[in-house]
């Protein structure tokens, strides 16, 4: 810090001037700032008459108005009466969720410097602070005391950087202290830190932790569950020790000097004991073993490892490892009892040890993590361990700690401190996670709230919503006012002339012959199609997108809302909408026998299904029948129908064949997953049958003509937009995904697959049939659909063109473009598409390329999202159904470790693993993991090998399971 | 992402100025009566630049080899001075840098259109500008500079050119950048005549939506009147002092 000046300029503004000469990198940076100290900033009470004048107006014609009301919640007590809480920034970073609840808290200011500091420690809690500033009802003020010439203070030589954001915050406490006096308003100091604490005490300020204002309100035991843990377990626990990480400067110098390594960790979801991290540098993943070297790493986490020495390589696990069947008996309260690493831990990894020493042909480098960089911590969903209830049964109210376990099966289980163990019991519940402790087993959390019943359909619901980070609150007003106020009347202009420029720009198709065909059942209509033969012997063929972007505009509330929800999302008896209903299933919904505007992809394409022409405009139709799959391909088999619209549909049916076959033979590929569909009671909703998907020629017409409109479409916008064209790519997969399948396909049937090319791939998957089991080619996709790499979006600037390559549709480029009300993808391309056939300019949120990575971020990671929540739907809802039904069905073995087997039984699309003590006898048995074959004594006294692709009866049943609360299908070798 | 909150939804910018508001603007003229004909020091926030002039003459001294004589109007030679110190990182520039280069042709542009040039046929006038302290708004307040100096060493001109750079947060404009703003936001610099609504001076390096530019335009134009004023004001008091002192 060189200087500190300050100057009064004439029109009241002063500026204060820092200088920080630091050194980074060897080199000099010099950061200087300006600030400018002001009267004008408001202190934001109603009943405040002195800061009037200071609500300047915005730029755009509004104005900010002061929140914090006049008659703020009054304790009664000697020194507080009415009062403003002004908060520090460790209360908010650990109890944002108590902060956002609507049983306390309200009036409260929040120092700019407050803010600041929680944005840089966490960006997320940030935003939730912003919109809670937001929420009117809530009444939080943000004061920024550092512009406030009435409340800055200057940074003292030699005072550290936290010491001096404590002391703003005190200053702007007793600012606000002195400010209100006279309208017998109080303020009280909330703080973590017992340090400023007692400071502001000896400055004359009423302050308090946490805990003990949280003690002073009426409806303290409500709350009490809610306070994040760091104080409450601050007693010395002492069951672990885990090795402190890395200082961050070590940590940097590291990964530069390329000794560290940066990734994000990904935990086995079967074995909690195991992690692996791909890095950038290495060909395949490490490894990290043992809860010591995972050190505290959640699931997703992006951390820092270190390699261990070669001594200490291992295999992966051929084992499954539940953390409940080994730590099965603690309870959150026994800590004595608990050793470091329980026994039956040690002898796992001594068990490892040794095979690795038996074969060391496939050791792989282990790595333990020495630093995290980011915690991928959210809210988990789960429910109380039940043996922690059974012991409170006893001892009433006290608050105790006990450990919830969490839905998701690779995370370890959560400490938390409640009086209402007995009540939570038997409920899904929402947990924070606070800290995770050097000392400590397991991470501490506290309580949010209670879902409802284990098993009952609503809580299942919002649990797997929860679990899956999917937005399914209903949208807010300010999103339902971005809606055209016509609301379910509103309707395509009569006069298309009426002077407005983009109406007029629109194609009236309203003639054409166009028609939808979809799932039975559906309500938001996004396609429909047109064609008819032109006099030159050729095909005019039209697809018709619903028009989205018309209603929903760039930068609008509702449009990002939809960007934030990315995907509408699927489950079984629910969808939860990107777009409100009254678009997606009204005003954007291609309903038949009415208008609506559309964006047209119009071809012109020979009799062999080329591309003689291709056209793009927005349009309006009036679609002339919605018809579901089944009832298209009746009424096009059936030759008596002769109209003009049912031949349309079979010109469409023929190009649709020839456009497949082309497909096919550049090498599109065929894969195959287990999709099934429950069938739904129709009058009690209770799920009735589950039925393995079914597809007809009718699904894939509309399926290919879709294609060729987004490979249409894609082009166009990656000419127009080389930088920022939304696309999507799918990577050819890395040989190495395959080489266990192509192992386990060589020693047991003799086969191969092949991975030059996408075409060399689909072919080498045609030729492996066992000819006794019509389902082994099946299978065979199934398993290698999961060797492939996910798809992705990405805006075109980030990769170059060779990699545009979507792998499994064998084509140079694709995009989304056929689903906007479903996917903001295709609206982002809707947009792209209309700016560069000059409908209108395209918005900066779109053209800005560091914006698009955003968007692109988001949405991928939302796609992936709604995808996991709608199987775990259909995973809740076969349980569900097997609960009435048990039987013995066919299964096959996808996978064998040395301790249980993985089947797969097609009926149900359900895998579950066997184990080994319900086989057989679990000393006897041998695993040959060169055959991928496992031998053992069954219950029956016969001995029995089991290998991987070996089909198999299994009795299944449903069972729930006791410590997830989670239905699930238990499998048994029948 | 920024680390900082660079317009908060309270209305206030990284410095704590509201949207339309200037830096603290300072200026000088005639700092260095001895060193040159003309000189002026202009300090806008931490920006501070110097500018001497010296012209017009017959001979430029900074003039390239074989540089012609014009007829209709004085030779305009524009040399910048970076030096290491002024920037935040200490790195040293290279003599033809290309943006100081591009940065001098635009000032030149500009100035042979404020210039009344018939006055000054067949001669050079030596403009040298040097960068004391950088905080944002370089064309800007070279573009200041150069106006006093040249008003201070007694060249005729039309009007005052008063420039101003003025970004884009997503919808809102902000007047008078700093550095911060400047790195992460696209801006645009202009420079007013006088108190009209002409621009002689106009440089966007970055994308900025047209259906906004009008906007920021039109806020710059207010920007640049102020500055004028500021100006002005000096220009009258060092006039005065003048009279003074004869």
């Amino acid at each position: 810090m060189a200087s500190v000046k300050k100057q009064r300029l004439s029109d009241g503004l002063s500026v204060t001037q820092k200088v920080f000469v630091r050194s980074r990198n060897g080199g000099a940076l010099k950061i200087v700032r300006e600030h400018y100290l002001r009267d004008d900033v408001p202190c934001s009470s109603i009943c405040c008459d002195d800061c009037e004048e200071y609500y300047r107006p915005t730029p755009d014609g509004g104005k900010n108005e002061p929140v914090l009301s006049g008659e703020p919640l009054d304790l009664g007590k000697q020194n507080i009466g009415k009062h403003y809480l002004v908060l520090d920034t460790n209360v908010v970073l650990n109890a944002i969720d108590l902060l956002e609840g609507d049983k306390a808290f309200y009036d409260v200011v929040i120092p700019q410097t407050v803010l600041e500091e929680v944005r840089n420690r966490s960006y997320p809690i940030y935003m939730r602070l912003r919109a809670l500033c937001k929420n009117d009802d809530k009444r939080f003020a943000v004061f920024h005391n550092e512009f406030k010439a009435a409340s800055h203070v200057s940074r003292e030589k030699g005072e550290s950087a936290q010491d001096f954001n404590d002391r703003l915050i005190r200053k702007c406490a007793s600012f606000y202290t002195e400010h209100l006096k006279s309208h017998k308003i109080d303020i009280v100091l909330l703080t973590g830190d017992k340090n400023n604490a007692e400071k502001a005490s000896k400055e004359g300020l009423v302050s308090m932790t946490l805990h003990n204002y949280v003690s002073l309100l009426p409806n303290f035991a409500e709350l009490e569950d809610m306070l994040p843990s760091n104080e409450t377990f601050s007693r010395q626990l002492n069951e672990i020790n885990y090795q402190d990480y890395y200082s961050s400067a070590r940590l940097m110098g590291g990964i530069k000097n390329g000794t560290l390594y940066q990734g994000v960790i990904n935990i086995s979801s079967y074995n909690f004991l195991e992690g692996s991290i791909s890095v950038p540098s290495m060909p395949k993943p490490l490894l990290i073993l043992g809860r010591e070297n995972l050190n505290r790493s959640f699931n997703g986490d992006s951390v820092i490892v270190e390699l261990l020495p070669q001594s200490k390589w291992k295999k992966p696990s051929t084992e499954i490892v539940d953390e409940e069947t080994i730590n099965k008996n603690e309870v959150g309260d026994d800590d004595e009892n608990e050793v470091i690493i329980s026994d039956q831990e040690r002898k796992l990894l001594a068990q490892q040890a040794a095979e690795t020493q038996g074969h060391d042909d496939k050791v792989i480098p282990t790595a333990r993590v020495v630093g995290i960089v980011k915690r991928s911590w959210r809210l988990y969903v789960g429910q109380l361990a039940s043996n922690a209830a059974a012991s409170s049964q006893n001892t009433g109210n006290a608050a105790k700690s006990c450990f919830v376990i969490l839905m998701d099966r690779s995370l370890p289980k959560i400490r938390i401190r409640t009086r209402r163990s007995r009540e939570l019991s038997g409920k899904r519940i929402v947990v924070a996670v606070d800290s995770w402790p050097a000392n400590s087993k397991y991470p501490e959390g506290h309580f949010v709230r209670v879902l409802g019943d284990i098993e009952d359909k609503d809580a299942e619901q919002e649990a797997l919503l929860l679990e899956h980070d999917v937005e399914y609150r209903p949208f807010s007003k300010n999103v339902l006012d971005c809606l055209p106020k016509e609301g379910h009347d509103w309707k395509v202009p009569e006069n298309l002339q009426n002077g407005d420029e983009q109406l007029a720009k629109r194609r009236d198709l309203r003639d054409k012959l166009v028609c939808s065909i979809d799932p039975p059942g559906c309500v938001d209509i996004d396609d429909a199609l047109h064609a008819q033969l032109l006099p030159n012997g050729n095909y005019e063929v039209g697809v018709h997108i619903a028009d989205v972007t018309h209603f929903v505009k760039p930068a609008t509330a509702l449009d990002q809302e939809g960007a934030s929800r990315a995907t509408s999302v699927y489950l079984v008896d629910k969808r939860i909408d990107m777009l409100p209903m009254l678009l997606g299933t009204d005003l954007c919904s291609l309903k038949p026998y009415v208008d609506r505007f559309a964006f047209t992809v119009l071809w012109e394409l020979d009799q062999d299904a080329n591309i003689v022409k291709v056209d793009y405009f927005k349009s309006i139709i009036r679609s002339k029948e919605a018809f579901a799959y089944e009832q298209a391909q009746l009424r096009m088999d059936d030759q008596s129908q002769q109209d003009d619209l049912t031949k349309g549909m079979r010109i469409l049916l023929k190009l649709s064949k020839k456009l497949k076959q082309k497909r096919l033979r550049a090498g599109a590929l065929n894969l195959a997953s287990p999709e099934v569909k429950v069938h739904m009671d129709s009058e009690t909703s209770d799920p009735g049958e589950v039925e393995v998907k079914k597809l007809v020629e009718a699904n894939s017409l509309v399926e290919e003509f879709m294609l060729l409109a987004n490979i249409s479409v894609a082009k166009k916008i990656y000419d127009e937009f080389p930088q920022v064209a939304m696309l999507r790519r799918h990577g050819a997969p890395p040989a190495t995904n395959f080489e266990v399948l192509n192992d386990m396909l060589r020693v047991r049937k003799g086969m191969s697959i092949s991975l030059e090319s996408s075409k060399a791939l689909a072919d080498s998957l045609d030729r492996c049939v066992d000819p006794q089991d019509p389902y082994f080619n099946t299978l065979l996709r199934i398993m290698a659909t999961r060797c492939m790499m996910a798809a992705e979006y990405f805006s075109a600037g980030n990769f170059g063109y060779e990699d545009f390559r979507h792998y499994g549709l064998a084509t140079e480029i694709y995009t989304h473009f056929t689903s906007p009300i479903r996917r903001y993808c295709d609206v982002v391309v809707h947009r792209q598409l209309a700016a560069s056939i000059g409908y209108e300019p395209l918005h900066s949120l779109h053209r800005d390329k560091a914006k698009m990575d955003l968007v692109v971020k988001n949405i991928n990671k939302r796609h992936r999202n709604a995808q996991f929540a709608g199987r775990a739907s259909i995973e809740y809802y076969v349980g569900q159904v097997m609960k009435n039904t048990q039987s013995t069905h066919e299964g096959y073995v996808i996978k064998v470790f040395s301790n249980g087997i993985v089947v797969l039984v097609p009926k149900f699309g359900v895998e579950s693993l066997i184990k080994l003590e319900s086989l057989g006898d679990i000393k006897d048995s041998h695993f040959d993991d060169e055959l991928y074959k496992l031998t053992f004594t069954g219950h029956n006294g016969q001995s029995r090998q089991i290998s991987v692709f070996d089909r198999v009866n299994v009795f299944v049943t449903s069972q729930l399971d006791e410590l997830t609360g989670k239905r699930k299908a238990q499998l048994k070798l029948a | 992402m920024s680390r900082l909150e660079l317009y908060s939804p309270e209305g206030l910018r990284v410095d704590g100025r509201r949207w339309n508001e200037l830096r603290r603007f300072e200026c000088r003229t005639n700092t260095h009566p001895h060193a040159a004909d003309g000189s002026a020091y202009v300090q806008q926030g931490n920006s501070k630049i110097l500018c001497l002039v010296k012209g017009p003459m017959e001979h430029g001294a900074n003039l390239a080899a074989g540089t012609k004589l014009d007829a209709n109007g004085p030779v305009l030679s524009i040399t910048i001075n970076y030096p290491p110190f002024a920037a935040n990182d200490r790195k040293k520039r290279q003599k033809n840098d290309r943006r100081l280069q591009e940065i001098s042709i635009i000032l030149k542009r500009c100035f042979m259109k404020t210039i009344v040039l018939k006055n000054y046929s067949r001669t050079v006038i030596d403009i040298s500008l040097t960068v004391l302290a950088m905080d944002g708004g370089l064309l800007a307040c070279f573009c200041n500079a150069i106006t006093l100096a040249l008003i201070d060493a007694g060249i005729s001109l039309y009007d005052y050119v008063s420039a101003i750079s003025i970004g884009l947060f997503d919808q809102t404009p902000l007047l008078d950048m700093n550095t911060l703003e400047e790195s992460d936001l696209s801006f645009v610099t202009i420079g007013v005549v006088g108190d009209s609504d002409k621009l002689n001076l106009m440089l966007c390096e970055d994308k900025i939506p047209l259906d906004k530019l009008e906007r920021l335009i039109s806020l710059g134009i207010e920007g640049c009147h102020r500055v004028k004023q500021l100006m002005d004001h000096q220009m009258r008091v060092a006039g005065q002092e003048l009279q003074e002192r004869q």
